[in-house]
């Protein structure tokens, strides 16, 4: 038959010093430190005999009840001059308990507290209260330049042949036209014409992704000067030429 | 408009809240100054106490709040059909209390008169609002000074931080 003994849990080395003081019944003032720490040390063993995990908080604390007991058993060399120097570690350690206790007793009183006053309950707020922050539009943007702007993007998107209705699953594919691809097709294009504009030359790309790859292939031969860009006004369409350089 | 009118005004305006109310928007409101907020509102917690209303105006540091009464609490339970969910912890309580009584603190003046870490807790205590960062400390390292807040007021019953029951010393 397994004997069961059921172990208080302690919130630290002090709460388990206070709950031994008090199970001896004295006072804190009055505590004997041999008798207390041997105490401690039997908990601390108790302790790991169960498979507590001790934290290392209490193995400090048990240094230093021995240290206390040690400094009692060496008589000082010089009382007097080191009395000024060294406080007392026992009374220290009593200090420290009656602090803790203190707090202890308060946390004691909050949980009271607390009892009773988790009782209370609110309202929450009425709703109108949510749409305090709404978005504001800018003061010169009004919806109906906003719905135009909105039926532009999605003829625009009809147009390029998309038939997906909505967002529900994107293809990833592999690219099947290449950039260089592109490029010899502009350059191609522009051997047979020296001149043309922005929008004539996205005429044949059908997709999006064709759409790209001239554009970023046109960018490309504007960066090699192969090519060269002219707009002669605000949103007019981009002229651009072939370079006369060499060839 | 008379008196009766007035808290007539802030009940609704509390009702609609929900929330804490502070003294100077209700003043706003009334046209009233802070101090006379103040005594109508103390006037008309004492008629909800006096008509043993099933409300009660919850006061925490210049806020106005409606709240139920916690004598009853057991038959909201009993509406609801739920039991209550469980309170802070031992530690967390008594880390509260060090807070609470040492505020502003750190969290090695916690740890030193609790005698352990309180990393874990300070950050329960953290989320749940009842405590916050209120400055820093002009020392090296800059450690984080820690107090309580209107939230611990309001779960506790103290209308400010100096209602606090004295810590006993023996």
């Amino acid at each position: 038959m397994p004997y069961l003994v059921k172990l208080q849990q302690f919130e630290g080395p002090l709460d388990l010093l206070l709950h031994l003081i008090s199970k001896s019944k004295v006072r804190i003032e009055d505590i004997s430190i041999t008798e207390i720490t041997e105490q401690y040390l039997e908990t601390l063993h108790m302790m790991e005999q169960f498979d507590i995990e001790i934290a290392s908080e209490f193995l400090v604390m048990a240094a230093t009840l021995l240290h206390i007991k040690s400094c009692i058993l060496v008589p000082k060399a010089k009382p007097e001059m080191e009395e000024l120097e060294e406080p007392d570690p026992k009374q220290e350690l009593i200090t420290r308990l009656l602090e803790y206790k203190k707090y202890k007793e308060a946390g004691n009183k909050l949980k009271e507290r607390e009892a009773y006053y988790s009782g209370i309950f609110y309202k929450l707020p009425e709703e109108l209260f949510t749409n305090e922050k709404s978005e504001v539009l800018p003061p010169d943007v009004n919806i109906d330049l906003l719905h135009e702007a909105l039926c532009r993007l999605l003829q625009s998107r009809q147009k390029l042949g998309s038939t997906e209705s909505g967002p529900a699953f994107h293809e990833i594919k592999r690219d099947t036209i290449t950039i260089n691809d592109r490029i010899d097709h502009l350059k191609n294009y522009f051997s047979m014409y020296s001149k043309s504009t922005f929008f004539s030359i996205f005429e044949d790309d059908s997709s999006r992704e064709e759409i790209i790859m001239t554009f970023l292939a046109l960018l490309e031969l504007l960066k090699v000067n192969y090519l060269e860009v002219q707009q002669d006004y605000p949103f007019g369409d981009i002229i651009i030429k072939r370079r006369n350089l060499n060839g | 408009m008379d008196e009766r009118e007035m808290m007539a005004v802030v009940e609704s305006i509390l009702f609609v809240s929900g929330d804490p109310v502070d003294a100077k928007e209700i003043g706003r409101i009334l046209d009233l100054d802070v101090r006379m907020v103040r005594k109508l509102m103390k006037k008309m917690s004492d008629c909800y106490h006096f008509e043993r209303r099933g409300l009660q105006i919850i006061s925490v540091n210049d806020t106005y709040q409606l709240g139920t009464r916690p004598e009853y609490s057991n038959y909201i339970q009993k509406f609801i059909g739920q039991e209550r969910s469980q309170g802070l912890s031992q530690a967390s309580l008594e880390t509260l209390a060090v807070i609470a009584y040492r505020q502003p603190v750190t969290k090695a003046d916690i740890e030193s008169i609790r005698g352990v870490k309180c990393d874990y807790i300070l950050n329960t205590l953290l989320n749940r609002g009842l405590i916050q960062e209120v400055a820093r400390m002009d020392t090296p390292g800059r450690p984080i000074l820690y107090g309580t807040t209107d939230l611990f007021l309001r779960s506790f019953g103290l209308s400010s931080i100096n209602e606090l029951p004295p810590l006993e010393t023996e």
